[in-house]
């Protein structure tokens, strides 16, 4: 057992400090652990993998990608966060997640010494989209939870619509 | 209770929310803050506009004038903050004034019939009567409509003129 004490300064910062990559949408900047993200890519080079989906049981997502034989969903940050509608240039493929984010631009990357835990003020769908909030600098960032991009429901019901529409797609053929 | 605490019960901090005051128990503020930057970012919870930092701790913001006023409130020169009650535990929250704070003591009587449920009481103060607000109740409250207020605004002329 190691005693809180005997840690030099040195161990407490390398604990503590986590790489994140600072994106935005709208004009509003996210922070996304580094580690949660597998691939970032530009849309122009990802639109010839991915494939039009049209549902309407989850209106953020509008197209899938097929990765190491798994589907994997297209979630627009913008429409999941309800911000104005922009024209999004990048693409964050989440790790261990079927899911890739549409966002703006990457602002940089760096680290945090802390995640903050949203406060308990916050009673909203906010509770499942953020782990919490970064302080940088003199500005506030909401860090991402990555798995809030889409619920195990909205993924069920993304599922059971694909599948349908696979069979649909073999039939024809 | 002893006499320390019953003071302390009897305490209000007066403040400008608009072009109306209102009381809150002094035992739940900590402290008037200056108009600092205010952070904000996507979220769904009604009243909340941002956080502030204040003294290495994140607070959020209510903006409570579309509860108190019927409108949203533009100019705010402070923010009162506040401790919100979660169970067992207290969370800062910060209300955004329009103009100094003060200090009054007296004894609050019980809110008349049909007020709203954050009105905890009204506290006498020279020849006005102040609401004495509920923060928790408040802070959970829906924004009224225009209408609805334009009514509890006649309705409080009303009672100005015959008094």
């Amino acid at each position: 057992m190691k005693i809180a004490a005997q840690e030099s300064p040195k161990q407490r910062r390398g604990r503590r400090s986590e790489p994140v990559i600072l994106f935005s949408v709208a004009h509003q900047t996210f922070a996304i652990a580094a580690d949660a993200v597998q691939e970032i890519r530009s849309t122009d080079s990802f639109a010839g993998a991915a494939v039009e989906f049209k549902q309407s049981e989850v209106a953020k997502v509008r197209h899938t990608v097929e990765r190491a034989r798994r589907i994997y969903y297209v979630v627009n940050a913008g429409v999941h966060f309800g911000l104005p509608t922009t024209r999004p240039t990048l693409v964050l493929i989440l790790r261990q997640l079927r899911v890739a984010v549409l966002v703006d631009r990457i602002e940089r990357m760096t680290e945090i010494s802390m995640v903050h835990p949203l406060p308990r003020g916050f009673s909203g769908a906010e509770r499942h989209w953020y782990r919490g909030l970064a302080y940088l600098g003199d500005r506030v960032f909401p860090v991402i939870q990555p798995t809030g991009f889409l619920t195990a429901d909205e993924f069920q019901r993304l599922d059971r619509t694909h599948a349908v529409q696979e069979e649909l797609a073999g039939v024809r053929a | 209770m002893d006499a320390a605490q019953a003071t302390a019960r009897d305490s209000y901090v007066l403040l400008q929310v608009g072009n109306r005051r209102f009381a809150l128990r002094a035992d739940i503020v900590s402290e008037l803050a200056p108009a600092v930057r205010l952070h904000n970012f996507p979220h769904a919870t009604p009243l909340v506009v941002g956080v502030i930092v204040r003294r290495g701790r994140i607070v959020p913001v209510y903006d409570v004038a579309p509860v108190l006023l019927g409108r949203g409130s533009s100019v705010h020169r402070f923010y009162l903050i506040a401790r919100r009650q979660f169970g067992n535990a207290t969370e800062a929250s910060a209300i955004p004034v329009t103009g100094e704070c003060e200090l009054a003591s007296g004894e609050a009587h019980p809110p008349e019939m049909g007020r709203q449920r954050y009105i905890a009481g009204t506290l006498p103060v020279g020849s006005e009567d102040v609401d004495v607000l509920d923060l928790d109740v408040l802070l959970t409250s829906a924004p009224v409509s225009p209408s609805r207020e334009i009514h509890r605004t006649s309705n409080a002329s009303a009672t100005e003129a015959q008094s």
